[in-house]
Order: C-alpha cells, then structure tokens, then sequence
C-alpha cells in the first residue's frame, strides 16, 4: 500500500463537483464552459503522467475510500500499467475534446450546461471506471457511464430518434450490465473477495460456476464494447453531438468492456469458454464491422463500423491473454484512442463547416482545408497501420502474437484462422481508411462544391494535436511500449520478449502488412465492384432487428398479461382475492382440523359469552346491520348500514379498554362514509339486481365461506399461542421511552419503520388517486388528433421507404418495427434538424399510448376503482 | 396554517353586490349600514350538495378552528393519552371535510393552507427527515431523543423527535384526505358543473 494519500477520489469528487457547479454558468460563459469542464480531466492526465514513471516501474498506485465495509465494498483504486493506460485515453484525450467542444457548439445550442455537466460527469465515472479494484465499485461506474451516455446521446431531446437511440444503447448496454453484476458477484463469491488485483492474481477454481460468471460477465463486456450481435446500438448512437461520439464511441466508453476484458485476462484467459468467447466474437465483429463500413455513405457511419471492427480487434488482443497480444493489445488502445477521436473531430468540423457529412455531396475540401486533411491522412494512415505511426506498430504486434510459431496456447487451426481473419480485417480497414479520406477530402467532379467558411485555427487544434500524438508515438515506440511492456508482463511468458517498434527486420508480419497493403489498394480501386458485390450479398440477419423483435416482445406479452388479468370488473378482483384465500390458507386450516393437526381450544381455555353484557347489546346491532346491508338494494343506505357497523365495531373496543382504536376507527369511518357520497352522486341509485342462479349463488357462498375461514382462522390463532407474546415487556419499555400510551409508543417509536412504510403507503395512494383523475382528463383532450396523425401516417413512409404491410399492434416495439426499414443503414445520415413526418409519428406514438390507456380506465368502472382505494386508506 | 381569515374591510362592490343582491330576494338584510361586514364563509357559497344551509355554514365556521385546535391537541398528547399523529390527522381533516361541504370546492380550496400534495410532500420530509437525522450523528434509524424543559407557564414540558415524525404523519394524512377530497369531490363537481354549463363556459378553477 502507499502511504501518499493517493489524489486520485479528490480528482474523482471534482469531476462531480464541475458537474453540479457548471450548468447555472452556461448562460454566461456560452460554449466556453467546455474549457472549464476540461479542467478535471485534465488534472486527472496531469497526474496520471506526473506517476507514469513509478506505476510503469512496478508500483501501483493504490488508495481506499470506506463504502459499505461489512458488505466488502470499498470504493478501492489501483492504477497500474492498464489503467495508467486507459486513464491517459480517458482523461488526456478526453481534455483535448473538451476544448475542441468550446469551438464546436455555438452559445445558442440548447441544453449546453446540461451537456457540459453530463460529459464532464461521463468522464469522471470513466476514469472511476478503469482505476477501481473493486467489482461493485467497477459496476457502478459502469452504470453510470451507461446513464451518462444514454443523456448524451440523446442530448437533442426533442427528436424522437435521439431519443429512440438512446435508449437503445441505454437497453443494451445497462440491460447486459445487470448480467455482468450477477457473474461479478458469482465470481466474488466463488474467490470469497471482491477485490479485482486479487481474482486475477488467485483466480478460481474452475467448474460450472466459473464458467457461468465469466459467459455473464463477458456479454455484458461485449455489449459495452459493441460485439457481434449487440454491435448495433453503436452506429445508431451517432446521433449525438460529434464531440460527444468521439469521446464515448471513440476513446472511452465503448472501451470499457474492451478494458475488463484485459483486466480479467491475466486470471482467466486460460478458461475454455473464455477463449472461445473472445477469439470467436472478436473475430467476428472485426470482420463485420470492416464489411459494413465499406458501405456507408456517411463519414460518421463510416467511423462507426469502423469502430466496431477496431473494438473486435481489441477485444481478440485483449483476450487473447499472451504476452505479445497483450503488447499489441495496449498499443492498439492507445492507437485507436488517438485516431478514431481525430477522425471523429475531422467529421465535426466538415459537418459544421459545410452542413453535411455525406460522401456523395462532399467534393474539394482538400485543398480548401489543407492543414486538415494532412492531420486526417496521419491518422487514417494509423488506422490503416502504415508506418510510421502508432498504429502501425500495433497492427505488426497483432499479426506477430497470432503467428501460429508465437501463440504457443493456440491450436494451430485456430491461430491459422485468427490470423487470417486480421489479415482479412486489415484489408478492410485499409480499404475503409482509403475511403474515408477520398470521401472527405477527395475532389468528385460530379458533385457540386459547397461554399463555407475555413474553420478557425483553435478548431482544428484538436485533431492536428491527436493526429501529431500518432505520429509521436510511432516514431518514439518506447513511451508505448513502456506501458505495454507493463501490462504485458502479468501475463504468462511467451518465446520471447516482443516490444512495440517500426522495425523488427524482414519479418512475417512485415510481409504480412505488405500484402495486406496491396489488398487494400486493390479493394479501394475497384470500389465499384465492391459495392455492387456488397449489395449483391443477401441481407444478413439483422442485430437491430432480433433487438426490436425482443423489445417488441416483451411489450406484447406485458400487454396480453395485463388484458388477461386487469379485467376492470371489481367483482371478480375481489372473488379472486377471496378464492385465492380460501383455496391456500382456508383448505391447509381445513387439512389440519380434520388431521387434528390444529387444536380447537376447549371451552375450558378462556372462551365466555361476553366480558360485560354491554357488549350484547352492541353485537346485537352489528348482526342486524350486517344483515341488512346484504339485503339492502339501494346504495346509499346501504352505505350508511355499513357505517352503523363499523360504529358498532368500534363501540365493541371501547367495550375491551381499546380507546385509540376506537377512536381511530370512528374517524376512519366517518371520512369514508362521507368520501363514498361524494362519489355516489356519480353511481346509480340502487345497485343492479343480478338474476338468481348459479352466479349468485357462487357469491354467496363464496363470501360465506370466506367468512367464516376468516372467523375460524382468528379464533384458533389467538388460542394457538405457545411463546410469550412479544408485547409482554411493551409497557415497562414504553416507560422508558417517555410515554404511557402504549399504541402511540408502539407506532412512533418500536415499530416507527413500519409506520413509516405505511405513510409513504398512504402518499403514493393519494398521488395515484390524484393522479387517476389526471388521467380521466388528459384522454378526452388528446383523442381527437391522435385520429387524425394516424389518418395522415397511413400512406407516406419516412423517406419514402417502404414499409412492411400489416396491422399495427399498439405499443412502441411495434412502432420501432415500422421504423426500421428507414433507419437500418442509416441512422443520423442527415444533421438535418426537423422532419416534419418523424414530428407526426412521434405524436401519433403519444396517441397511440393515450389511448391505449384510455380504454384501460374506461372499460373498468374507475370510480370503483378510486373508492376501493378510499377503503383501505 | 391559518385558520382564521383576517377581518375584510368590505367586499369588493362588484362581486359583493352581486352575492348580496342575490340574497336580497331570498329576504337578506339590504345593504346598509347595518348589513354584515362578513360572510361565514370566505367564498361565494354553492355547497357540494343540495341547496345552501345557513345551519352548516354557520357551524363550519364556528367549529374549524375548534376542530384543528382539537387535532392538534391529540397530535401533541397522542403519546400519553389517545390520540397521535394519525388520529389527529384525521380530525384536522374533518375540518376541511365540513367546509367543502359547506361551502363548496372553492371554499375548499380558500380554506387549504397549501395543496394536498405540497402537504404530502412536507409530510414524508419530515417523517423521514426524523428517520434519517439519527443517521448523521452515527445512531440507529429512527432513534428517539427527547428533552425535558420547565417553561415558565407550561411547567414540565415534553420535546421529543418522534413528535417531529408523528407531525409528518399528520401531514400526510391531510394531504390524503384533501387529494381525495379533491379527486373525487371537487373535481367531480367541476366537471359537472361543466358538463351543466357547456363546454365553453364552464372554465371553472381546478381546485386540485
């Protein structure tokens, strides 16, 4: 342990800190707010390199702040190699994006304190999320990046697609991260100790139960890092801000699952499921990713695929969990962070500048905006991992860590395979890099140029700086490999030692990367052909899709579930009530009276007619009411009979020396009596005559029986006692506690937790009958136009696409169905801000939903519904 | 919570000669000098049911300030005698119970020091409030202090958190019964009182 309180929670409090104090400065300051959001990030990477030296020479840095100690939870930080690694990802580029922010968004833009406090929080849990050494703190983190982004990517509120795509990254990433909380805590409790550096060091035994918690803990990795299938919700978060996509989908949070990957790895790479998982899915998600980016018109899609296909990549090196692929793994992290964030801000900037980000209306911008286009091709370049850049150096360490002479783990088949699938995945990469620059800053003549401003010099900082990082970092290979070489060493030794550098010799790899070059060149010249054969291919097996067949699933089942057992018919509620009463507890009392199981107290054991005659006379009144409430047709005597009862009950205990119960009582009943006129104004008159037969028969008997179970049940319980009762030691106590009512001392102070409970009880009640009525209102309001957005959807898809014929079943999944088919290859392909038929759909969602509830409450009897609540307050 | 409306120098002359003039031809002194500076209640009176009783307005303003005087005595000896926040709650209730009765929602509505849910919400603060604050000082959920002061004309007196928790409960209650007052009294009112003067007209004030 260090003895240097370590800075690292108070750098984390002021990451939390900048996100409550800056909103209200928004006003003021316009987008200059980014410059003081970045302040904490970048203090985080100021210290980070200030103790580079001393975590890179074998000392992590470690601190502990007390959480929930009996629990084994403690908010516990250890920045080693990796995370020193990742924190430099998060912080030092996330500070760089910070201040490209206060260039790119204009004072106007709305909601910007809201997404400087939101991104400067994101941050903080990032870096919380890759310096914690312990798993409950890491899935807090964790789930707060989620949140975080889900606020970020739908930071333009009032469209309804940021909407929908934020909740989609939000349901996939927080929905698998409850998965992974489960295999954390399975894999806690199979090691005893939830601290991350020792699971890793002393991993456990195998079995099923490990098996089990990593398979959890790995889908929720993958969907964080945007894996084959739960790739989708990645290129649909494209909505957001570009600084916002460069920062999440780019440097930080996509790579959260990519780093617990290979912070597991050390411990478990060995595992048989964890190989197959992460070879098998990396591989396929690069390969996907790469295809598909090939095709996208957008520049921005084009990164996303991209990013999907690079996230495969890292999650194979992550896991892989040999010395070179842990080499290549850091080196690709730090490569991607830098590139794919550049790029991200290069799209930004064309986007801001000329209005589009679409390949097909981008021509000249090449010469227009030089000093650009060469810090683009740098980091393209490195993207494509041409010498002499970082990623360059990365991409050899790959391909050499897959040579079936270097994994000696591997089956030869399988490392055969995984190197040819990286060979394939580099061509593509080469062949997407190719595009994206020719897309961007190509000179199309068929295309018409656009008139724009140059950006300013403080605009373009940002992505010169990164793509200079790149280039920095190829050229001086050491400052890389010095953290690679120290996340690489805990893991098991391969042949021999292998460092990040441009030059190893005439190596495989290096003919490797040649002929990987030549493909490249080749996929990109004849891009035509490409794409006809792209579009050629049948469609595969849509990810978006299963997503939306899920959710829309879950909605129909929820909504047949609710149709079946929300009848509205409060006879029936209160029949199934009584039945269920009767047929668990009713039939075990009848199984123990005919046992003899249960003992019926004999007349000897306390049972007399009455305590005092009184008593009689109030009984008497009780019965006569009872029975005239049942036989009285109109309500409103009725109503009163009943209250005669309950005033009857409460004069049997004042009888038994109960004075606050009576008292309560008494009140209790006047308030509903009078409560239940105000509603009977809105009822008929006299309650309506049921024919006599077998259903009134059934509810006769029925009640009966319920009864006398109910009559039964409370006179065995009170004679069944065999302890002392609890309350014996009530009344000294309530001495000692300063107050000789003993009822009141029981409610406001011995059990004080359950009256509590009761009294949030009776809020939520009040606020549901408040709100009950609310309802009634709001669906008379909104009805007529949700016919009228429905009449005006029929025809006109959005985009003019077409749309799968077939009713509509209500609910938002089938809403997203019928969306899809515009949506699926090009979400966000247009910065255009309002869309007239989208505005019109997303109203006819809300009707749909009104309406939807409104036949909810009409077909029940909702004044029954209010006075049922009215009962049990 | 105020219960007692502060004397009216005069009824504004537009809106009181219209009530007054209405009242003149049920037999109503005619306004002069000796014409009453108040009304009994502090609103334009239509009673939630049938036709106006001088009887009931007369003892709701009479009794409310008895009543919630009432309620706050079984709220502050509810732990020696019968009573406590719930019964008492109950009865400050009945106080507004009677004069929405009397007097109609918008004498309701004038009589509420705040809405129902502004008193739901103080209640639960302050229920849970008590419950939390012995947290903070390292002690157990919800732990009893209580503190014994001579007052010069009180003599021993009593303060103990849990009075603090049982007023929230009071408060709750309160609020209960007025958010169902107001569900399913005055607002059923309002809406026939729309549905009797037409979709146009009836733009009557939402008392809940």
């Amino acid at each position: 342990m260090n003895d240097v309180p370590m800075l690292l929670p108070a750098i984390l409090a002021l990451h939390a800190a900048a996100a409550v104090l800056l909103p209200p400065l928004a006003g003021r300051l316009g987008a200059r707010i980014f410059l003081l959001a970045g302040l904490p990030p970048a203090a985080a990477a100021v210290w980070a390199l200030a103790h580079a030296p001393a975590i890179l020479g074998g000392a992590p840095m470690q601190a502990t702040v007390a959480w929930a100690p009996a629990l084994g939870i403690a908010f516990a930080f250890r920045v080693d190699a990796l995370a020193l690694a990742m924190t430099l990802l998060v912080s030092g580029v996330g500070a760089v994006i910070f201040g490209y922010c206060a260039a790119y968004f204009h004072a106007e833009e709305r909601g910007l304190g809201r997404l400087a406090a939101v991104m400067v929080l994101f941050a903080g849990s990032m870096l919380g999320l890759v310096t914690t050494d312990n798993l409950f703190a890491l899935y807090v983190f964790w789930e707060l990046t989620s949140v975080t982004s889900f606020l970020l990517v739908g930071h333009d509120d009032r469209k309804e697609h940021a909407r929908r795509a934020a909740t989609q990254a939000l349901v996939t990433t927080a929905g698998t991260g409850l998965l992974m909380l489960i295999g954390f805590i399975m894999l806690g409790w199979a090691a005893g100790d939830y601290s991350i550096s020792a699971l890793v060091a002393d991993p456990p035994d195998g079995g099923p139960w490990l098996t089990a918690a990593l398979v959890l803990i790995l889908v929720g990795a993958f969907a964080k890092s945007a894996q084959v299938p739960m790739h989708f919700w990645l290129p649909g978060a494209m909505i957001a801000p570009t600084p916002v996509s460069a920062y999440l989908h780019a440097a930080a949070m996509v790579k959260g699952g990519v780093y617990l990957v290979a912070r597991l790895a050390p411990g478990f790479a060995d595992a048989g499921v964890w190989q197959v998982l992460v070879l098998g899915i990396g591989l396929a998600t690069m390969i996907v990713g790469g295809w598909r980016a090939l095709r996208q018109d957008d520049l921005k899609l084009l990164l996303a695929y991209g990013t999907v296909s690079q996230l495969g990549f890292l999650t194979l090196l992550g896991g892989a969990g040999t010395q070179v692929a842990g080499t290549a793994m850091i080196g690709a992290l730090l490569a991607h962070g830098l590139f794919k964030s550049g790029l991200f801000l290069t799209v930004g900037i064309i986007d801001h500048q000329t209005g589009t980000r679409s390949i097909s209306r981008l021509t000249g911008l090449g010469r227009r905006m030089p000093v650009l286009a060469v810090a683009a091709c740098f980091s393209a370049a490195s993207m494509a991992g041409l010498p002499p850049l970082i990623g360059f150096t990365a991409k050899e360490a790959a391909l050499e860590a897959f040579l079936p002479s270097a994994a000696p783990g591997l089956p030869a088949p399988v490392s055969a395979a995984e190197l040819g699938g990286l060979v394939a995945a580099s061509v593509l990469t080469f062949a997407y890099s190719a595009r994206f620059l020719w897309g961007a800053f190509g000179d199309r003549p068929t295309v018409s140029e656009r008139s724009f401003d140059a950006p300013s010099a403080a605009f373009i900082a940002a992505p010169v700086a990164l793509a200079a990082l790149s280039l920095a970092l190829g050229a001086v290979p050491a400052a890389a490999d010095a953290l690679a070489q120290g996340y690489a060493h805990a893991l098991p030794t391969g042949e021999k030692p292998y460092h990040l550098a441009l030059w190893h010799g005439v190596t495989p790899p290096l003919l490797l990367t040649a002929a990987v070059v030549a493909a490249g060149v080749l996929l990109f010249a004849k891009r035509r052909t490409v794409g006809r054969i792209q579009n050629a291919m049948p469609r595969w097996p849509d990810a978006e899709y299963g997503y939306h067949l899920f959710i829309h699933g879950i909605y129909s089942v929820a909504l047949s579930v609710t149709r079946r057992t929300q009848s509205g018919s409060l006879p029936v509620y209160l029949g199934i009530i009584l039945a269920v009463l009767l047929v668990l507890p009713g039939a075990r009392l009848a199984a123990g009276l005919i046992t003899g199981e249960i003992a019926v107290p004999g007349t000897d054991e306390g049972l007399r007619i009455w305590d005092s005659p009184l008593e009689l006379l109030v009984t008497a009144v009780i019965v006569v009411t009872a029975v005239a409430t049942v036989r009285e047709h109109r309500r409103f005597p009725a109503l009163i009979l009943l209250s005669v009862l309950g005033f009857g009950i409460a004069g049997l205990f004042v009888l038994h020396g109960a004075p606050d119960l009576a008292l309560t009582l008494v009140l209790v009943e006047t308030l509903t009596t009078i409560i239940l006129v105000f509603v009977l104004r809105r009822l008929p008159s006299t309650f309506s005559v049921r024919p006599d037969g077998w259903g009134k028969r059934l509810t006769v008997l029925l009640c009966a029986a319920a009864g006398t179970f109910i009559a039964l049940a409370l006179w065995l319980m009170t004679a069944a006692r065999t302890a002392d009762p609890v309350s014996a030691e009530y009344a000294d106590l309530a001495e000692k506690a300063g107050g000789t009512n003993l009822v009141n001392v029981i409610l406001a102070d011995f059990r004080a937790l359950d009256t509590l409970g009761e009294i949030v009880v009776l809020a939520t009640a009040a606020v549901a009958v408040a709100s009950l009525v609310l309802l009634n209102r709001r669906d008379r309001i909104v009805d007529e136009p949700a016919a009228e957005n429905e009449n005006e959807n029929e025809g006109e898809g959005p985009d003019g696409a077409v749309r799968p014929a077939g009713p509509e079943p209500a609910g938002t999944g089938a809403l997203a169905l019928r969306r899809r088919a515009a949506d699926a290859e090009a979400p966000g392909t247009e910065p255009s801000e309002h869309d007239p038929v989208r505005e019109g759909e997303a109203g006819a969602a809300d009707a749909d939903e009104a309406s939807n509830t409104g036949t909810g409450t009409g077909t029940g009897t909702g004044a029954d519904d209010e006075g049922s609540d009215d009962d049990r307050a | 919570m105020t219960e007692h409306e502060p004397v009216r120098p005069e009824p504004s002359p537009g809106r009181a000669d219209g009530e007054w003039g209405r009242s003149d031809r049920s037999g109503a002194p005619p306004e002069d000098w000796e014409a009453p500076r108040e009304r009994w209640l502090s609103t334009g009176v239509r009673p939630a049911f049938g036709p106006r009783s001088v009887m009931l307005e007369v003892s709701a303003r009479l009794l409310t300030p008895a009543i919630l005087t009432f309620s706050v005595f079984l709220l502050v000896s509810g732990h020696d005698r019968p009573g406590g926040g719930f019964a008492g709650g109950l009865v400050a209730s009945m106080a507004y119970v009677l004069r929405y009765i009397a007097g109609g929602r918008h004498e309701l509505r004038a009589g509420m020091p705040m809405l129902p849910n502004s008193l739901l919400a103080l209640g639960l603060l302050l229920a849970c409030g008590t419950a939390a604050a012995p947290l903070l000082l390292g002690h157990p959920v919800l732990e009893v202090h209580s503190y014994t002061a001579h007052l010069p004309v009180f003599g021993k007196v009593k303060f103990a958190s849990y009075l603090l928790f049982e007023s929230g409960v009071f408060l709750i209650v309160v609020g209960l019964v007025l958010s169902v007052v107001a569900a399913l009294g005055a607002r059923m009112e309002a809406e026939e009182e729309e549905a009797r003067d037409g979709a146009g007209a009836g733009a009557g004030g939402n008392p809940g």
